[in-house]
């Protein structure tokens, strides 16, 4: 079995600290990925939406890590690793003026074999929020160490 | 009444799958002329649900739903059908590097059968420790169809089946939807249960069955003439 230490499940090892939305930034994720949804990108049309304002498409809490800020403190086994993709949960809409940052924790470390050998899996999760405390997204990082 | 049952399946329950049980369910539903089967066996890798309860989805979807577990071993991948209190005690399901030999003979032991699967897979197959290493002793049957196999794997199976004479079972190994039930097993008994299901293994009253839609050869190459300007 893969040695760690208990304690290290659970702890928070990262906070970022919280990066300001603004609807500009959010128009120019909206071109880089083709969405073109008015809720995203028209302050009018999006007033009369669902949301009362512009919001960000969900996968844009995704952004806060990709580009902006990478894990230092990610638990390494083995030679070599890469990262093995992520699951996201949606909670609430990030929108212009969010403050948002990031805390992680190790979630899960596990073993696992396959046709390419052994390899380790170290999970963490993200928790997203924003200035009001309120969680906008959780997201688990899947990173693959091969032994 | 014979019963057609894909034997390895993975839900969203296991760490590298994305597929909701009712998913899967609703896919047999609408494909069912192509893969007829009367139900699945999840088979989540290194783990047991005992608590899981899928009597609504069986009754909404028409559909049999019975559980085992996918294990690893030292001589490769594992299905545990008939997995107990007694073998979870016994066995740490999330060990990677169980004894084969340990499981085959135990889970016999408390009622249940161990069937190596995949074994034509390079690394967590079967057949590659076997080149290394003595042979199993006890193994009953082995997958011989899984829908996840890549070229040439499904025949080395077939080969170990041919040289130590072992029973064969299929299932998809299914890690996304729509790739359920493209291998199954079927039964000249009427399974109703788990218990009814390592019978009938044990007995070797069963055949690997294969949905999977057959490939078109692809045409040979014809050389075009380009005409030459000048």
């Amino acid at each position: 079995m893969v040695d760690f230490d208990p304690e290290l499940i659970g702890r928070v090892f990262e906070v970022t600290d919280p990066a300001e939305v603004t609807a500009e930034d959010i128009a120019k994720y909206c071109a880089a990925i083709g969405d073109a949804n008015p809720l995203y990108v028209d302050e009018a049309a999006a007033k009369k939406g669902p949301n009362g304002g512009i919001v960000a498409p969900p996968s844009y809490a995704v952004t806060f890590r990709n580009g902006r800020h990478f894990f230092t403190h990610v638990p390494r086994y083995g030679r070599q690793g890469f990262d093995a993709g992520k699951d996201v949960e949606f909670v609430a809409p990030i929108r212009p003026g969010d403050k948002i940052k990031l805390s992680s924790h190790v979630k899960e470390i596990y073993e696992k074999t396959g046709r390419t050998g052994s390899m380790v899996f170290v999970v963490v999760r993200s928790t997203v929020d924003n200035q009001k405390g309120e969680v906008v997204a959780h997201i688990d990082h899947r990173f693959m160490n091969r032994t | 009444m014979a019963t057609i049952l894909d034997l390895h399946s993975h839900s969203e329950a296991s760490e590298d799958s994305r597929a909701p049980l009712d998913a899967y369910l609703n896919w047999i539903k609408l494909r069912h002329k192509e893969r007829p089967v009367d139900g699945i066996v999840l088979t989540e890798h290194r783990q047991f649900n005992a608590e899981a309860d899928y009597r609504a989805l069986e009754d909404k979807f028409g559909l049999m739903v019975l559980k085992a577990s996918e294990v690893e071993t030292d001589y490769g991948h594992v299905l545990v059908f008939g997995v107990t209190d007694e073998m979870t005690r016994r066995f740490d399901f999330a060990n990677v590097r169980l004894s084969a030999q340990e499981v085959i003979d135990e889970v016999a032991r408390m009622g249940g059968v161990a069937v190596p699967c995949h074994p034509g897979r390079p690394t967590v197959g079967l057949c590659e420790h076997y080149e290394k290493r003595p042979p199993l002793e006890n193994v009953i049957a082995v997958e011989v169809l899984n829908g996840g196999s890549r070229k040439g794997e499904d025949e080395r199976s077939q080969e170990l089946v041919r040289k130590y004479g072992y029973r064969a079972i299929g299932g998809s190994d299914s890690h996304l939807v729509s790739l359920i039930a493209l291998c199954a097993t079927r039964f000249d008994a009427d399974i109703r249960s788990i218990e009814d299901l390592v019978r009938e293994i044990r007995l070797g009253r069963c055949e690997p069955v294969d949905f999977r839609p057959k490939r078109k050869p692809v045409a040979p190459a014809v050389p075009v003439e380009v005409a030459q300007d000048g």
